[in-house]
């Protein structure tokens, strides 16, 4: 990937597989999706509120939200993509030993799976729900 | 157009600031996902934290975001349309001014917050 093909006529022309145009093209679409979801996302966590003031309390209960469970599962699930196939052109672009590109796409893919299961089992799989009164009621430590 | 002009600078900031979110992507979804882990652990983490060297991270963060998000936006403008590539150079003072312009405000929120150590 020396050279990024700069118009959609040349991606196909550049690419033999379709696997990489596939990519090429869902980098632009995700991308142009990721503007909206993290600025949305930057916004209620950082602008609208003072990010020290985030706590148990303010995690729990926004996880607890079935529209968050479902903005941050299209925000995770795009990001991951996006951002290890950002990372994986770059490791394609500086590293040359065939081995060391191969193991560093190894460590690459397996540390961004685990993080996109352990992304949808907070999400997805812990009940803030059942949990959020009665730990809210917990005195402060 | 990547003669260690405008062109390069773009690519290179683009790179950089991609490599760095991608990174931090990882980072942010472990943090997270500590809120497992129950009140007592989760809150005594992130009094770790919100300690200033962790929220002047968090504005290289946002710097990063904003600059990606509207440099993604040119590359897009550059690859779909037919003037992009001609006026790509434009189109990156632009990305450059806007990305000031986004980040003042941000910064005139945030560092003040810092500032009082809230």
């Amino acid at each position: 990937m020396a050279v990024q093909p700069k118009t959609l006529k040349e991606a196909k022309a550049v690419y033999s597989t379709n696997p990489e145009l596939a990519w090429w093209v869902f980098m632009r679409v995700s991308g142009l999706l990721l503007v909206f979801l993290v600025f949305g996302h930057v916004y209620m966590n950082n602008i609208a509120i003072n990010v020290a003031e985030v706590d148990y309390a303010y995690v729990a209960e926004r996880i607890s939200k079935p529209w968050v469970k479902v903005y941050d599962s299209f925000l995770l699930v795009f990001a991951m993509l996006h951002g290890m196939n950002g990372l994986r052109y770059s490791i394609e672009d500086y590293t040359h030993h065939p081995g060391k590109r191969f193991w560093l796409k190894v460590l690459l893919f397996t540390v961004a799976g685990i993080m996109l299961v352990i992304g949808v089992i907070t999400l997805w799989a812990f009940s803030f729900e059942e949990m959020g009164d009665a730990i809210r009621a917990l005195p402060e430590l | 157009m990547y003669k260690g002009r405008e062109g390069q600078w773009a690519f290179v900031l683009h790179r950089i600031s991609g490599v760095a979110l991608a990174l931090y992507l990882l980072l942010h979804v472990l943090d997270i996902s500590l809120v497992m882990y129950g009140p007592r652990v989760f809150n005594a983490f992130l009094g770790f934290y919100h300690q200033w060297p962790f929220r002047i991270g968090l504005i290289l963060v946002m710097a990063a975001v904003v600059y990606h998000a509207f440099n993604g936006l040119r590359i897009i403008l550059m690859d779909f349309t037919e003037w992009g590539t001609r006026y790509h150079r434009s189109l990156w003072y632009g990305v450059l001014a806007i990305t000031t312009a986004v980040g003042i405000p941000i910064l005139i929120k945030v560092v003040p917050e810092i500032l009082r150590g809230a």
